[in-house]
């Protein structure tokens, strides 16, 4: 079935669509890690000057949004990800399915907080 | 009358095909597609023996979820009913799918007790507390119906995973105090088919129709093999 079968979601749990949002997730800051440092580690520039120019764009508020998706990912994907390896070390197995419900509703939360602080840092 | 709708494959293109069948309270699905083989189309053709959820034979996706045929009442499921063969399996034909590969990993388990003192002369009472016998029984219920393969993401991505089914097996004689054979399981599920593959979907427990938890064994022969690895490289 290959990759698509990460993404069958009729018929089955909210574990499924846990599982595929970690691993959209997983990619995404994958993509964002190796660009972050390749831009990095490839500035030639002393003074700074180069480094400033890019981060006033990335604080600018039409760039708001892919930051919002941006923390949106890693809030996600850390919150999810603990709950996942404390099963993985056979802990609160039997409490997973509220424990989905908690662990999801905490990332939402700290997601939400975490884009209103942005929003008001480029002056919403 | 609900209406049936299967999907069928002959051996070169897959297609729908629809039939009127008249449920009763008690029907089930299987009982269906009996009625449909004697009454309208005698080529359809599905995997079943036990009729009482024992056999495991007759695991097919009804409604898009993977469940035993025997075990579902038809009038549970609306007016319409959607009848598939389990995914990632092979299909043979219509509702049949290859089931060869996945005894082969069970069978690569070793899912039976290794003693070191094996003996068919005299052969001798091995006793066991009810507490030990609780540390394993769940994963006893496994009837092998292929449902948690059907549904493991990991299995989507590697035909060779050994999967949740036969993980469940290698834990449960695993974790049985008669057992002496852990060290060879522990080398088999460390293999890169083995536990490492497993990303805890955890959707293979969610469709067990005997609630075997095949996740949980996993997760718990992961740990185990995790502590194996560890004393041997530790040197204990």
């Amino acid at each position: 079935m290959g990759v698509s079968g990460w993404f069958k979601f009729k018929g089955r749990s909210l574990f499924s669509w846990a599982f595929t949002f970690q691993r959209l997730t997983g990619v995404v800051l994958l993509i964002y890690l190796l660009a972050h440092l390749t831009y990095l580690s490839s500035l030639l520039d002393k003074t700074g000057a180069t480094y400033e120019s890019m981060i006033a764009i990335t604080v600018s508020r039409q760039f708001l949004v892919f930051d919002i998706l941006l923390v949106l990912c890693g809030v996600f994907h850390g919150v999810n990800g603990f709950r996942i390896i404390l099963h993985e070390f056979g802990i609160a197995y039997e409490y997973r399915k509220p424990l989905l419900v908690i662990f999801t509703v905490i990332a939402v939360v700290v997601w939400l907080y975490a884009s209103y602080v942005m929003y008001s840092l480029v002056g919403g | 009358m609900v209406r049936f709708k299967i999907r069928r494959y002959d051996g070169e293109k897959s297609y729908w095909q629809s039939f009127e069948v008249p449920a009763k309270k008690g029907m089930t699905v299987l009982e269906a597609l009996y009625y449909i083989k004697e009454n309208y189309e005698s080529s359809l053709a599905f995997r079943a023996s036990c009729r009482m959820g024992i056999c495991g034979s007759c695991a097919m996706k009804i409604n898009d979820r993977p469940r035993l045929a025997c075990e579902t009442q038809v009038l549970t499921l609306g007016d319409t009913v959607k009848v598939e063969p389990l995914d990632n399996f092979k299909v043979i034909k219509d509702l049949i799918t290859e089931f060869d590969g996945f005894f082969e990993k069970h069978k690569a388990v070793k899912p039976y007790l290794i003693r070191k003192d094996d003996n068919y002369a005299e052969p001798k009472e091995l006793l066991q507390t009810p507490e030990e016998l609780n540390e394993y029984y769940i994963f006893t219920l496994c009837i092998k119906c292929g449902a948690c393969y059907s549904v493991c993401p990991a299995a989507a991505t590697l035909d060779e995973y050994l999967g949740p089914a036969a993980m469940t097996a290698a834990y449960r004689f695993c974790a049985d105090s008669r057992d002496e054979g852990q060290k060879e399981r522990y080398e088999i599920a460390s293999s890169p088919n083995g536990v490492w593959r497993c990303h805890l979907a955890m959707e293979c427990s969610e469709v067990c129709p005997k609630n075997v938890e095949p996740a949980k064994a996993v997760q718990l022969l992961r740990r185990k093999t995790a502590f194996s690895i560890l004393k041997s490289l530790l040197g204990w």
